[in-house]
């Protein structure tokens, strides 16, 4: 597809009796990352899995917290095992932008050691079929030259 | 707390493309039809809720401040609400508030989607992935039905629900939707039809998703006194409860047996304010959010119409159905009849007060007394508003 043709700059196209108005909404963005930017800087950098923990109540937050909600203190950061175990999982067949080039691809729940709640990561089993909740997995990270530092900088893999 | 009464209901018919109509254009049609069967007219309307999710669909970041003055009401207040699948839910409660606490005697609530202005559908889904979590799992680019399928799989795993229990959902929605004029898509299915139908995430094919549609539809909400004004017999609401929960679906704290603590809560508490202590014999009907066939087997569980582990049981036993303890989505439901999604919460209302008005046709489920109508919204059902209604 010509990308390049900005549909704001095309005419009415007319189907059914209606006029079909090409536009686009396109907005960039440099957000920053504030508080969290540790994570991302870990992440890209250095390939190390950042989390927080409250220093009232111990729970460990992966995704990091930057504030426990519970007992609303500040957060410590802590560095995260690069161990866990799936909770949940799926196989993603149709996808979008980015990913459509790689389906199916497997989704999951990870639980790092020692976080309060799981999140959702990217799943590479060599065999698909080992796949269930509660099989222990290791996170891997692309090689630096690849690391963007997002969150598909990394995904994980049945541990050895 | 004021007494709250449904004095009016009306909505488009639902299609995939409303090619000759505009978003404000869809939204009058409801109003008109709303207002008519009140037997009221714009200057009864003190206050407007407007049900609109996504920026994106309307291609429009405020899309209300653009209908509200079409629609005749200049100079009154009006608000948006958006809560994804839930927001026609979240705009009733809202709606709601504003009787019951007495601010206003007459409410209006619109609900109206324009989804397929969008260039395509992957396009369209994109849109939706805009409500990710935007500083760590919006980098996946996921989709909307990644988020249900884990629930649908622990299902499956843990009770014994099978992908042939969710094409009989499907072969149900879409069987009922022949009852229903303002449908999108009435099918006479099989389970054998539904289960070939290409899969997009396991284990969700593509008939075991929801629609997406464009239309409207609009209620009008009265406190006890100003109702004996209309036209019609009111229906009132008797229990409305809402939640929501993390928008991140996995960080959630442990919610028991509930796979949606949100729809949980959001029944809890809307049979709690109703007063209704067995769901399972005072719910006579029920529209649903059935964004993906089994989600509708693990609600049944959620609004107590049947045990944890009981839904797909509860089905092939024909409870759902037509004709069953406790039908669910006859109008066919966002399989079936559909997925408007600012409408949808607007129109199940309108759908269950039709019910327990005893006019609801062809779909009609005998002596409906007592209905329920639920929305949800975000990933895996983060927001959830449930509403009680009683003739």
């Amino acid at each position: 597809m010509p990308d390049e043709i900005d549909p704001r700059l095309e005419p009415i196209r007319e189907k059914e009796g209606a006029a079909l108005m090409p536009d686009r909404w396109k907005v960039d963005y440099l957000a920053s990352m504030g508080e969290l930017s540790r994570f991302y800087i870990e992440l890209k950098e250095n390939a190390r899995l950042m989390g927080t923990r409250c220093p009232a109540c111990g729970s460990v937050y992966f995704w990091p917290r930057s504030w426990c909600h519970d007992c609303y203190v500040d957060c410590e950061w802590v560095e995260m095992p690069p161990r866990g175990t799936i909770t949940i999982f799926g196989r993603v067949d149709i996808s979008l932008s980015e990913m459509r080039t790689e389906v199916p691809f497997y989704q999951g729940g990870v639980l790092l050691e020692g976080a309060r709640y799981p999140v959702i990561a990217i799943l590479k089993p060599a065999d698909p079929a080992v796949l269930r909740a509660g099989l222990p997995v290791q996170a891997e990270f692309l090689p630096p030259e690849e690391r963007t530092g997002r969150t598909r900088d990394f995904y994980f893999v049945p541990e050895e | 707390m004021n007494r709250v009464a449904v004095v009016g209901a009306g909505n488009t018919a639902f299609k995939a493309r409303h090619m000759d109509k505009t978003f404000p254009r869809l939204a009058y049609e409801a109003v008109r039809d709303c207002l008519e069967d009140a037997g009221a007219s714009p200057g009864d309307v003190e206050s407007a809720v407007y049900g609109i999710y996504n920026d994106f669909f309307e291609h429009c970041a405020m899309p209300d401040h653009h209908v509200h003055y079409l629609l005749g009401l200049a100079r009154r207040p009006a608000v948006r609400v958006t809560t994804g699948g839930a927001t026609g839910g979240y705009a009733v409660r809202a709606a709601f508030a504003e009787v019951a606490s007495g601010l206003h005697d007459v409410v209006l609530v619109v609900g109206v989607e324009k989804v397929a202005d969008v260039s395509n559908v992957f396009e369209m889904v994109k849109s939706i992935t805009f409500a990710a979590d935007p500083f760590f799992e919006a980098h996946y680019h996921g989709s909307p039905a990644g988020s249900y399928g884990g629930a649908i799989l622990w299902h499956m795993e843990n009770y014994g629900t099978t992908e042939e229990d969710m094409a009989r959902v499907v072969v149900k929605n879409k069987g009922n939707a022949r009852n229903n004029p303002d449908a999108q898509s009435p099918m006479e299915l099989t389970v054998e039809d539904v289960l070939a139908s290409p899969t997009v995430i396991y284990p969700l094919k593509i008939l075991d998703h929801c629609l997406n549609s464009e239309g409207a539809a609009a209620i009008l909400l009265a406190g006890e006194e100003a109702a004996g004004r209309f036209a019609r017999d009111p229906v009132w609401i008797t229990g409305i409860g809402a939640s929501t929960e993390s928008g991140r679906q996995a960080e959630r704290d442990d919610p028991g047996s509930s796979l949606f603590p949100a729809v949980r809560r959001s029944a809890v508490a809307a049979y709690a304010m109703a007063g209704i202590e067995d769901p399972r014999s005072a719910v006579k009907v029920a529209e649903v959010y059935d964004a993906f066939s089994g989600v509708e087997i693990c609600l049944y569980e959620e609004f107590g119409l049947c045990g944890w582990g009981e839904g797909a049981r509860f089905l092939r036993e024909g409870s759902a159905s037509m004709g069953g303890s406790n039908p669910v989505n006859p109008s066919g439901g966002l399989i079936g009849g559909e997925h408007a999604i600012g409408a949808t919460g607007v129109y199940q209302v309108a759908e269950v007060a039709r019910q327990v008005r005893g006019v609801a046709g062809a779909r009609q489920v005998p002596g409906a007394d007592i209905g329920i109508a639920q929305s949800m919204g975000g990933a895996r059902g983060a927001y959830s508003v449930t509403v009680v209604l009683e003739g």
